[in-house]
């Protein structure tokens, strides 16, 4: 499935958040979205989710706009997980997981054996097998947030969206949730903040500035130093790896410019 | 096999529940001011339903049937209605504090009765059922219109409704210490508080139709408020309607409550904490949770009314006096015990 | 002519010298000043008052009854038309408000005395003014017995009523309104009379021998509700009491609700219906009154309304006033035209 916003435009109380965003997804793809605050990452996300309506522009699935579908074939084919979402009801963790399986059953199918194998599924892909039971409030924030993951998995969606994932993540967490969603087979978009995590896991990278993309492409050539400091304002070292990837070495403020060699891959 | 137990249980859990809403309307219509032996009701019923022919007291029959059989059936669709109306905007709202009040709707509904009762308006035309209906409607409509002004989300509705109440409890308390008299004030003391003795099977024809659409509504929409747990962007992107599934069972809810309360008067805490037992008692799943809470919204309106017949002799209580002196303390322990396992 | 025999004719002789002898008997005159205990507070008259304003209808149509109109320049409080006969000189008196009058709108007829009828509108927690604020500007203050003794108004509104009300309160208010006005001889005829009709109509009923149970209706709130029916200590009490009639509300309040299965099932053989001009609730019109009696199921069963026992009363009979004494002769002769003598 394409997912593409195709000059798209949005606002907020007269502010301009988006201006002019094109961007297609590749199907299969692990694609990240970086940018400073206010630079309109989880607008952009909203849009692709099709939850906001640009203000011009269109946003397609498949060459079809996205308001021609109704929620719900949305919701079968695209999962979002966002930033923040907290409950206080005292669900378990399945109980939450299996809300993923929302979209397709509507109001009256019954739940099957074939959705039981499904939230099965997702939650052993997100290892949170062993604590299905536990109730929501007395996990942890990576545990809660690898469940969101799940929820999203349960849905089955071609794409999955995410908006800043990995924060409140331990290290740890953040690396292997990262990983975890490159494993999927699916299309993949997340806003991240970090970059070198962006760098370390996608395929693609959008760089994002003042509401509009200002790169867009592999890893290593969407990250540059003079780029960086343009969108950031700090200075960096970035180092290439070969196949597109790079590493970011932050400068602490003021310190001198260091020549870094170029390091080859022995093998790729 | 699983799935056949659990069919199975499911379906003598229904019968089950059944079974004991039957038992609490049969209490309801046994059990009253003035002592009636327990044979009557059944002898009533058999008599009035098919023709049994037992020769029965003739008021003692015209009491069962006309009053109390007919109280107790209102008093069950009552309490369902405002524990569905709780249910709902607790989920809905995303606030365990919400109940069906919190739109307004008492407080316009009171607003309604005074004007009817004490200012006169509609001239005799106008009944106070009538009045407190559109006063409950009126208030409604103010609310969602603030809300709607507010801004998007949960909290826009809350202080709409919080605003909206204070405006029309205002209004009431101007009109009665203006224009009312001590007998004025008494009866509209009494109507505040909640009363069914007024009830017969007219009203019945309304408040039935109304809970049981109510619940309808409100299971049809049961996945899609399980979808709100994690919060109405949540909601959409595991494909709901939000704005559609809000104003459907918002909407519900207000006619629910609204009709309710013009009939039997504002009763608090129903709405408030049935759902907080009902969620203790069978977990936060709405397949289950709402029809929980209509069913133990019943067998609670059935016996807070009975309570109010019975615990002072010769005289009936205001039925949202019983609910309120119950509901109190009760919430206070489902607190402690929410604490107490955490 | 008639002959009668001889002993007849002297008694008869000796009746009326004796009778002519106390009527030209001098009443006494009252001395001022004149100091009374009122209502626990003590009330000092430097002469017979000439501008009187009187608050509440009983008391205004005892001073009318007392031929004190001319007297009087300002009324209020009025419940329904005046007594039939002194529509004239009703109209020679300035009307104040129909309900409670202003404070200042009394003081603005320069009274020199103010009379008042009920507790909650001169009194402690009076709405119109507390008696000192009359008695600060050297206006004395009369209220009526009737709704101070064995009441207890400290908590406003219509007070609560523990000594069973009597006419012997409202002969008190006549002897000392006459006493005030120094009318005292016109006043012991008028307690005279009243104790006459009072005796001719307990007459009337005499033969029933205490086999007779009414309950008092004045109004209800909705049609359906509870109504309010007389307790024990109110004027209907008093009524009931003087023509040997057992209350079946077995309360001590002066007008507690009590739900319609409760009267049904204690089977009073009377139902005395409340009549009035006001229209506040729909239970106020008498003619709804019999309407629902005989339509809704259970009331349509009671031997009272089977057999056409509803007496309608003038409301105004059912309190304690004046006119409890219409009150008691209504319902005399509906009984002894009903047969229930027998």
């Amino acid at each position: 499935m394409r997912l593409s916003a195709c000059n798209v435009s949005w606002s907020k109380g007269g502010i301009s958040i988006l201006e002019n965003v094109s961007l297609d997804v590749e199907p299969g793809e692990f694609l990240g979205i970086v940018g400073p605050n206010g630079s309109g990452k989880t607008s952009l996300m909203s849009l692709l989710a099709g939850l906001r309506r640009p203000k011009s522009g269109r946003i397609l699935v498949d060459g079809r706009a996205i308001d021609r579908l109704s929620r719900r074939e949305i919701a079968k084919r695209i999962a979002l997980v966002e930033q923040q979402a907290e409950t206080g009801e005292r669900i378990s963790a399945r109980q939450a997981v299996e809300l993923g399986r929302t979209p397709h059953l509507g109001a009256l199918a019954p739940w099957s054996s074939k959705d039981d194998e499904i939230v099965d599924e997702a939650l052993r892909n997100v290892d949170m097998e062993r604590l299905a039971a536990r109730l929501w409030h007395t996990l942890s924030g990576g545990e809660r947030q690898r469940l969101h993951i799940a929820r999203a998995l349960a849905q089955q969606p071609q794409v999955l969206l995410l908006d800043e994932p990995t924060n409140h993540l331990d290290i740890g967490h953040q690396l292997g949730l990262l990983q975890l969603v490159r494993q999927q087979k699916l299309t993949a978009v997340a806003a991240l903040h970090d970059l070198n995590h962006a760098a370390m896991f996608c395929d693609r990278i959008a760089l994002m500035s003042g509401g509009r993309i200002v790169a867009l492409g592999r890893p290593s050539d969407v990250l540059s130093g003079e780029r960086i400091a343009a969108v950031f304002g700090i200075d960096v070292d970035v180092v290439r790896e070969g196949g597109g990837r790079c590493q970011i070495r932050y400068r602490p403020p003021g310190a001198p410019v260091v020549e870094m060699p170029v390091l080859r891959r022995i093998s790729s | 096999m699983i799935g056949f137990a659990n069919s199975l249980s499911r379906t003598g859990a229904s019968l089950l529940a059944l079974a004991l809403l039957f038992a609490a309307l049969w209490l309801g219509a046994a059990i009253g001011e003035t002592a009636i032996p327990m044979d009557v009701v059944g002898r009533t019923i058999a008599n009035r339903l098919w023709q049994a022919g037992y020769s029965l007291d003739p008021i003692n029959e015209g009491v069962v049937w006309n009053y109390r059989l007919s109280r107790a059936v209102v008093a069950a669709c009552c309490g369902s209605a405002l524990a569905l109306s709780g249910v709902v905007l607790q989920s809905l709202l995303r606030n365990h504090l919400a109940d069906p009040y919190i739109l307004g709707i008492s407080a316009g509904a009171s607003t309604g009765a005074v004007a009817v009762a004490i200012l006169g308006f509609g001239a005799g035309l106008l009944t106070l059922p009538l009045g407190a209906f559109l006063g409950a409607l009126l208030a409604f409509g103010l609310v969602s219109l603030l809300a709607m002004r507010a801004g998007r989300g949960h909290g826009a509705i809350i202080l709409a409704g919080v605003a909206g109440s204070q405006l029309f409890n205002a209004l009431t308390s101007l009109i009665v210490t203006k224009a009312a008299n001590a007998e004025q004030s008494r009866a509209i003391m009494f109507w505040l508080l909640g009363n069914l003795s007024g009830v017969r099977w007219p009203d019945a024809w309304l408040a039935v139709p109304t809970a049981v659409t109510g619940l309808l509504v409100c299971l049809w929409h049961a996945r899609a408020l399980d979808a709100f747990t994690f919060g109405s962007e949540a909601a959409a992107s595991l494909g709901i309607p939000v704005r559609r599934v809000y104003v459907v069972l918002i909407g519900a809810s207000a006619m629910m409550t609204a009709a309710m309360v013009s009939i039997v008067g504002s009763i608090g805490f129903a709405g408030l904490v049935i759902p907080h037992a009902a969620r203790m008692l069978v977990g936060i799943r709405h397949g289950l949770l709402l029809p929980a809470s209509a069913l133990i919204g019943a067998i609670f309106m059935i016996a807070a009314d009975i309570v109010s017949r019975v615990i002072i002799p010769g005289q009936v209580l205001p039925i949202g006096v019983v609910t309120a002196l119950v509901g109190a303390p009760a919430f206070a322990i489902l607190l402690g015990r929410r604490g107490a396992a955490r | 002519m008639t002959t009668i025999p001889s002993i007849r004719r002297s008694l008869i002789a000796v009746a009326a010298l004796m009778s002519s002898i106390a009527s030209n008997a001098q009443a006494a005159e009252t001395t001022y000043p004149l100091t009374l205990a009122n209502c626990g507070r003590d009330v000092t008259f430097q002469k017979a008052p000439e501008r009187a304003v009187s608050i509440g209808q009983s008391s205004t149509e005892i001073m009318y009854l007392l031929g004190l109109q001319n007297r009087m320049v300002g009324t209020a409080v009025w419940i329904g038309p005046v007594l039939e006969g002194y529509e004239e000189a009703n109209a020679k008196v300035k009307r104040l408000a129909d309900n409670d009058p202003s404070f200042e709108s009394v003081l603005a007829e320069k009274p020199d005395v103010v009379t008042a009828q009920f507790q909650w509108h001169v009194g402690p927690e009076g709405v119109v003014a507390k008696p000192e604020q009359f008695e600060e500007l050297g206006i004395p203050v009369y209220a009526s017995p009737a709704d101070c003794v064995g009441k207890d108004n400290t908590g406003g509104g219509d007070g609560v009523r523990y000594a069973v009300f009597t006419m012997e309160l409202i002969y008190q208010e006549i002897a000392e309104l006459a006493q005030i006005f120094n009318v005292q001889d016109r006043g012991e005829k008028l307690i005279a009379e009243l104790r006459a009709r009072e005796e001719a109509a307990r007459k009337k009923v005499a033969s029933a021998n205490g086999k007779l149970s009414a309950v008092f209706w004045f109004s209800s709130a909705e049609l359906d509700i509870d109504p309010y029916v007389a307790g024990r200590n109110g004027a209907p009490g008093y009524i009931m009491r003087a023509l040997d009639i057992r209350n079946v509300i077995e309360s001590d309040e002066e007008w507690p609700t009590v739900g319609w299965e409760t009267i049904a099932k204690s089977d009073p053989t009377i139902i005395v219906a409340g009549k009035m001009e006001r229209r506040r609730y729909p239970a106020d019109d008498i003619a709804l009154k019999h309407q629902f009696l005989r339509s809704d199921p259970v009331t349509n069963l009671m031997p009272a309304v089977r057999d056409g026992h509803v007496v309608e009363m003038d409301a105004q009979a059912m309190n304690p006033t004046i006119r409890t004494i219409e009150g008691i002769e209504v319902l005399a002769e509906a009984i002894a035209k009903s047969g229930l003598t027998q």
